[in-house]
């Protein structure tokens, strides 16, 4: 079965992303499912980027290393990746470069630098490209090298523009020489090229221009390599999508009116795809059941993060659905006006996409450090809802669900993500986000309920019929109060008014569907079991897919609804199990935590990332089978540049 | 439809200490509204923290009492969601000039369709008589145990800097030249301060009654040329100096009165609306989201900067 892995490494600003998604879309039109996934730094032109792909017939799980093609366009870039090609695979490179010393390397970190320079010392060689190369020659790789100079010139003439000009297509020249040597047909390439830059026709005859340029060079010099075969999906419509992307589709699809947000990431792109996509004009047809022919999404910037939630309060005390998204500092900022949510029982969604902190920490890496800080989010006793998608799909639908529970509830859902979900993407087919299997459900809201209306009517379920403002007087606040909302510190009433915030907590617990509280994959009656959350889902999923080619059974719990915590149903399904393992990306423990709080079970093991790469199949595949061995409390695993 | 003041009064007991300028501020906000004739369901009255935040509770309306700093957040929210809606933003000068004074800022540069409130009488009452940030320096009010040492903002002027497009002041003691200020501010499309000076009788012992009459007078009747109204872009550079000098002006005198008044800038909403036609028609808080208990858009054609097509 194909599985085809590549990574692009170069300078940030040089065209990395494009040439990514021009690989990923190359591969999708060939009929794959695909997975990319960007690992940038906190810095906008020159540090390291690199794009990490992987494709197959189905939907890839998580990526893998080593890689079957590594395209690297700069010295950078050779040395960060000269460890990640496979046997066989291809490199392809700017012999340029070959005399470029690692010492020279400005944008390098220092620590990569001085373990690098260490191991070419022991080798005794000299700490270049050249011996760089050497040392992924000599471990069965294949070197390309592009003489991009002379093919850039060839683009000048060929383009009528000028090198300067055309300079910008040499990541497509480097791209198309990989693609091509992988064994992709030259027409998917420049298929892919013209729907990258849809719209720009100088652009893409210069790109075509340039893909044709490798291609005549990588054959002439290599030979034609075997065409790969075609993927189940070729022929079909399909969607490449992140996680931002499905997210902010959901919240639109799912009804969205105010989206409020203040820059930080990996929160940003989302916010920035609503903007996109903030104005939608419907047919006749639906127009007319609707009574409106216009979506207009107010979609805003705030001053801050402070403003972006408060925001989002009022428009969703005054009857839209409203959401903002950030990450953890601004989370952080956040925090009272949860408390506000809480108490004045107003329902709004804040997407949370987790980064790697603690503080500014390293914002443009995952991680999965802020489960604890959006559960226990907002002073006082502050029951609110927590949902953490496990990939794209859960995403999309979760988004949708997110405003449900919301107003089903009138409390804040804080929907948990991470950076990996977010700028990594994956193909999908029209049915895997179908509104048709979602429903919008707005629970207790009235219209115009006229004279004598109470905001917080005490009712069996602790949910009063919401009004909106402007339809009836009111006082939402933040203030204990009474059932018309008035400001009360007598302590009968502050009892009534705690309990109906309480059992609140039981109707979410009896509302929310069992599948979207916990799912058990796997073996369900196997006596290993490994606990996780979160996207580290599909990787633990390929993981018990190796172990189960070598004969070991697993569950995999995947707990969906931190809060409240799904105790029961989280017990019922470890059940049976002697060996029970957490997957988590944060080294306090903070979901073993809540697993032990709430269940009492106490994890044999842990399997921990903190480096802020997403996890890969293949690595926690070999760590479970460490914990197996040893029975090691905790493993640490490292993968990723 | 024209309303009695009484309709707008809550069964709520009013908890200011006596002689308290916010009794004649929540006064002249019954006056306005109901002359005003806005309906109570249709007039949103968001409140911060602190003894101004109060008035959510004693004006009979559809109304928010927010946090600490964030009322102008909470109703730039509302306007989004409902931009039909009558939103007064009740607030003091800790609230809007301290805590919250970035979102005065940012309010300035949308310049929604907002009437605030300013509750100004330079100290934290409900925290037992700090300074705030409108107490001038060197004041020492019996609460402070030396002196303030902090220079006082100059909430007009910082109005006008940051883009408000009415700005007036008005003393909570004159209920009737107050209700006509807050009326013109509410009936102004736009970002509209009425700083409200007000005594604090319990904490600030320096600026009394006493004190703010020997130094106010209105500018209609000590400066009948005095114009504030910008109606074209040659208005504002023939007027701006003149107007400068009157916002400065806090010291011996104090200008009561509309300061400024900017016709020439749309508010937010129509801003919106002009990107979006349809917004204000169906907006957010209003619309339909389902057909039959679903949503109604597909992904594959709404979001086709997405698809990779064969």
């Amino acid at each position: 079965m194909a599985d085809i892995n590549i990574i692009i490494g170069g300078p940030q600003g040089g065209g990395i992303e494009s040439a990514g998604q021009i690989a990923v879309k190359s591969l999708v039109l060939m009929g794959y499912e695909v997975l990319g996934s960007r690992e940038y730094h906190s810095n906008i032109i020159g540090a390291h980027s690199y794009y990490h792909l992987r494709a197959s017939p189905e939907r890839p799980k998580s990526l893998k290393l080593p890689v079957d093609g590594i395209l690297a366009l700069d010295a950078e870039s050779v040395f960060t990746h000269m460890f990640e090609a496979r046997e066989g695979g291809v490199f392809v490179y700017d012999p340029s470069t070959a005399a470029t010393r690692l010492a020279s390397i400005q944008p390098m970190s220092k620590a990569l630098k001085k373990r690098l320079a260490e191991f070419f010392e022991a080798k005794g060689m000299q700490p270049t490209v050249e011996s760089a190369l050497k040392v992924i020659s000599d471990s069965g790789v294949r070197l390309v090298g592009l003489p991009l100079k002379e093919m850039l010139k060839t683009l000048s003439e060929r383009t009528g523009s000028p090198v300067a000009r055309v300079s910008r297509a040499v990541n497509t020249l480097g791209l198309a020489a990989m693609l091509y040597l992988l064994g992709l047909p030259r027409s998917y390439i420049e298929k892919a090229v013209a729907l990258q830059f849809a719209g720009k026709e100088k652009v893409i005859a210069m790109n075509v221009e340039a893909v044709g340029i490798a291609i005549e060079y990588v054959r002439e010099a290599f030979g034609q390599p075997d065409s790969l075969p075609e993927g189940p999906k070729r022929g079909q419509v399909r969607m490449v999508a992140s996680g931002n992307d499905l997210v902010a589709m959901g919240k639109i699809v799912g009804g969205l009116g105010v989206l409020t947000f203040y820059p930080i990431t990996p929160s940003s792109d989302e916010a920035l795809y609503v903007e996109k996509h903030n104005y939608i004009s419907l047919d006749g047809g639906l127009a007319e059941k609707l009574g409106y022919d216009k979506i207009a999404i107010a979609t805003v910037q705030m001053e801050d993060e402070l403003a972006s939630i408060n925001a989002a309060l009022g428009a969703a005390a005054a009857g839209a659905r409203a959401s903002t998204t950030t990450s953890g500092p601004g989370f952080s900022l956040m925090n009272e006006a949860i408390s506000l949510a809480v108490q004045a029982e107003i329902p709004i969604v804040v997407t949370l996409w987790m980064r790697a902190g603690p503080s500014t920490g390293m914002p443009t890496r995952t991680g999965q450090q802020d489960v604890l800080h959006g559960i226990f989010s907002g002073h006082g006793d502050a029951p609110k809802i927590v949902i953490a998608s496990g990939d794209h799909v859960e995403a999309f639908y979760d988004a949708i669900k997110a405003f449900n529970w919301a107003e089903e509830f009138q409390t804040p859902v804080i929907h948990l993500l991470d950076k990996y979900l977010a700028s990594s993407m994956v193909s999908l087919s029209r049915d895997e986000v179908d509104p048709s299997k979602a429903r919008i459900t707005r629970g207790k809201l009235v219209e115009k309920p006229g004279e004598g209306y109470r905001r917080y009517e005490v009712t069996e379920d602790g949910i009063s019929p919401r009004a909106r403002l402007g339809e009836a007087t009111m006082i939402f606040t933040g203030l204990e109060h009474d059932e018309y909302g008035g400001a009360t510190e007598d302590p009968v009433v502050r009892e009534v008014m705690m309990f109906k915030r309480e059992r609140k907590l039981k109707a979410i617990e009896e509302g929310i569907p069992e599948e979207d509280k916990a799912v058990l994959h796997g073996d369900r009656d196997a006596r290993l079991a490994i606990v996780s959350f979160g996207s580290t889902k599909n990787p633990i999923l390929e993981a018990l897919d190796i172990l189960r080619g070598e004969g070991v059974r697993s569950r995999f719990l995947q707990v969906r609804l931190l809060s409240p915590f799904p105790a029961s149903l989280v017990s019922d399904m470890l059940d049976g199990a002697d060996k029970v393992i957490v997957v988590e990306q944060n080294i306090m423990g903070q979901f073993e935590l809540l697993l032990r709080a709430y269940t009492g079970v106490k994890p044999d093991s842990r399997i921990i990332k903190i480096n802020g790469r997403p996890f890969y199949g293949f690595e926690l595949a070999g760590a479970l089978k460490r914990v197996l061995e040893t029975g090691e409390e905790r493993v640490v695993v490292s993968h990723g540049s | 439809m024209a309303r009695k003041w009484l309709d707008y009064k809550t069964d709520a007991w009013v908890q200011w200490c006596p002689g308290c300028g916010d009794f004649g501020i929540l006064n002249s906000i019954y006056r306005a509204v109901s002359e005003l004739g806005i309906d109570p369901e249709e007039l949103v009255v968001v409140g911060g923290i602190g003894c101004s935040g109060r008035t959510t509770y004693y004006v009979k309306g559809s109304n928010f009492h927010a946090l600490h700093g964030r009322a102008i957040p909470v109703a730039t929210g509302v306007k989004l969601a409902n931009p039909h809606l009558n939103v007064i933003v009740a607030g003091g000068d800790g609230d809007l000039m301290g805590i919250g004074g970035g979102h005065f800022v940012a309010l300035g540069r949308r310049n929604i369709d907002l009437t605030v409130l300013l509750y100004d009488n330079a100290v934290y009452g409900l925290t037992k008589g700090q300074a705030a940030p409108t107490l001038p320096a060197w004041i020492k009010t019996k609460a402070l145990s030396s002196p303030n040492i902090h220079d006082n903002i100059n909430p007009v002027m910082l109005a006008f800097a940051v883009g408000f497009t009415f700005i007036a002041r008005g003393y909570a003691y004159h209920t009737q030249q107050l209700k006509e200020i807050i009326k013109q501010a509410v009936r102004h499309k736009g970002a509209a301060l009425v700083d409200i000076l007000q005594p604090c009788p319990t904490y600030n012992n320096v600026m009394t009654n006493k004190w703010y009459e020997e130094r106010i007078y209105y500018v209609e009747d000590e400066d009948p040329g005095y114009d504030p109204m910008i109606r074209t872009p040659e208005d504002f550079a023939a007027k701006a100096p003149s107007i400068v000098s009157k916002l400065l002006e806090f010291g011996d005198k104090i200008p009561l009165g509309i300061l400024y008044w900017n016709q020439t800038r749309e508010p937010f909403e129509d801003r919106l609306d002009k990107i979006m036609p349809g917004y204000k028609e169906a907006p957010p808080a209003r619309r339909r989201l389902d057909v039959d208990g679903r949503p109604f858009l597909h992904p594959f054609d709404v979001f086709k900067d997405r698809l990779v097509a064969p």
